[in-house]
């Protein structure tokens, strides 16, 4: 497993580096294969962020995410 | 109390200066200076609103001050102003010029712009400030520092202040809805339209950059005029836009509406549904059909990568046994080369035996050529037997020595063996040197 990307962003711009340089058709075979799996990490990492804001919308005031963090403080300590 | 004033306490004296002169009388005069002053127009808006019998008092203020105003209510009655329209929160504009009431022995004094005319501020005196405060802020750089913020493409928190009632909100929600976006909304609820709204939104946007989840904001309100919108215009709330590391994303009025805020957010929007599109870049159903893209585009490399490359990869199987056939093709020759070789040796053997069997043949022929001579043969064989057994190397091939001296002649006594002192013993299969150490 390569390292976890940064950001959404930053994922998906390698994942475009990592299409392209496939569709150059200039990568070996050892390379394409690696290329291949860090292009399905990346996907996967993607696919988690995209599920991560397709649960349904979560509506909070502001007072109440201040209450929430409070608690999970508590629950943490 | 006992205690001494220090020198230069003592040295601190009031400088050489005119009068002293009676306050009232300076009063009055100060009050002529105040007078004298140029009449001018002021606007900003109006707060704390009081009347008493004759006159009504209000400050009017902005971001940067304020200036304790009166009117006496006849020239407030002329100015026909709608009813109720002075009142807290109300942009106007007001002439006259700077008054001090001296008071008197029981009244206090008290200082006041002595307004003689007033009017509610219209657009042109909106936009004349508006466009006063614009210049300001652009040229201290204020425009550009939102604008160099990174906007996260996929936000997990957005806080969002609005008016807790009103279309922005619903129709922000739409818009997030649409761009496949469920993630967590903070909504930070502040009056959007009075002179309370500009410092709530300002506390309100301040509370949520101060969320770590909050990755952006949006500033939302529906359409209205410039007065409406006014509070977006403030210029301590959009200095705090300025100045956060969160991006804001402003939705005020509709398109023809341009507020300050605009200027210094990093995005703005003229509808909140473009709002949700700017605090949300992706589209997250355009998004996962990407990524399936991305898969099958993979998944198409992978394969094909081995599949253009198993002619190679076979030939490359193929290698070690095209190799091992020819390195066995060697050793064969190799083999046969030694077979034959030996073959020849073998030949060349028989032929050599063969010669030697003719020699012995010939003798045996040679001897068959009389008995006679074959008796004699016998005879002189038995003869040289005899002789060779008296031979001493035969005596020496049965394990005995013979002691030589240096000379070689035989030693054959001990006194003769400790007189030669060094001799040397012959075995059957050569000499070793020896020394005679000792005699019994």
């Amino acid at each position: 497993m390569t390292e976890k990307p940064e950001s959404y962003e930053a994922a998906v711009e390698r994942l475009e580096q990592i299409i392209d340089r496939l569709d150059s058709g200039q990568a070996g075979l050892r390379e394409t294969l690696e290329l291949c799996g860090e292009g399905r990490d990346l996907v996967a990492y993607c696919t988690a962020e995209l599920d991560a804001v397709g649960e349904g919308l979560k509506e909070l005031k502001l007072d109440e995410l201040a209450t929430k963090l409070a608690g999970a403080a508590e629950a943490g300590a | 109390m006992g205690e001494t004033l220090e020198p230069d306490h003592v040295a601190a004296r009031a400088p050489e200066l005119p009068g002293p002169f009676a306050v009232g009388r300076y009063a009055r005069k100060l009050q002529e200076e105040m007078r004298r002053r140029a009449r001018v127009l002021l606007i900003g808006e109006v707060t704390g609103v009081g009347r008493s019998k004759v006159q009504a008092y209000f400050e009017l203020r902005d971001g940067e001050g304020a200036v304790p105003c009166a009117i006496w209510l006849d020239d407030l009655d002329k100015a026909g102003l709608p009813e109720g329209a002075l009142r807290d929160g109300a942009e106007v504009v007001i002439a006259g010029g700077p008054d001090y009431y001296p008071g008197g022995g029981q009244a206090s004094p008290s200082f006041s712009f002595r307004a003689t005319h007033i009017r509610l501020a219209g657009e042109g005196d909106l936009l004349a400030r508006l466009e006063a405060l614009r210049k300001q802020l652009k040229a201290e750089g204020l425009f550009e520092l939102q604008r160099q913020l990174r906007r996260p493409l996929l936000p997990k928190t957005i806080g969002v202040v609005t008016a807790e009632s009103g279309a922005a909100r619903r129709d922000l929600v739409a818009g997030l809805q649409r761009r496949g976006w469920a993630g967590t909304v903070v909504w930070a609820f502040a009056p959007v339209q009075d002179r309370h709204a500009a410092p709530a939104i300002t506390a309100a946007i301040q509370d949520l950059a101060a969320r770590p989840q909050v990755e952006a904001i949006v500033v939302t309100r529906g359409g209205g005029s410039l007065a409406d919108l006014w509070a977006f215009c403030d210029e301590t709330l959009c200095r705090t836009v300025a100045l956060l590391r969160v991006p804001v994303v402003s939705a005020v009025g509709h398109e023809r509406d341009s507020t300050l805020i605009d200027d210094v957010a990093a995005v703005a929007c003229s509808t909140p549904t473009h709002a949700a599109e700017a605090a949300v870049p992706l589209d997250c159903g355009i998004a996962r059909l990407g990524l399936e893209r991305s898969v099958a585009v993979l998944s198409r490399a992978a394969e094909g990568a081995v599949r253009a490359r198993t002619p190679h990869l076979v030939a490359l199987a193929r290698g070690p046994a095209r190799a091992l056939r020819r390195e066995r093709l060697a050793l064969n020759q190799k083999t046969r080369e030694i077979r034959a070789a030996s073959e020849r040796s073998l030949a060349e053997r028989l032929g050599f035996q063969r010669r030697v069997a003719g020699v012995v043949l010939e003798r045996a022929a040679r001897r068959a050529a009389g008995a006679e001579m074959e008796r004699r043969r016998a005879a002189l064989h038995r003869a040289e037997v005899t002789l060779r057994a008296h031979e001493p190397e035969r005596t020496l091939e049965r394990g005995y020595a013979l002691v030589e001296d240096a000379e070689g002649e035989p030693v054959t006594a001990a006194a003769e063996a400790v007189a030669a002192e060094n001799v040397r013993l012959r075995f059957a299969d050569g000499g070793v040197k020896a020394r005679i150490e000792e005699s019994k």
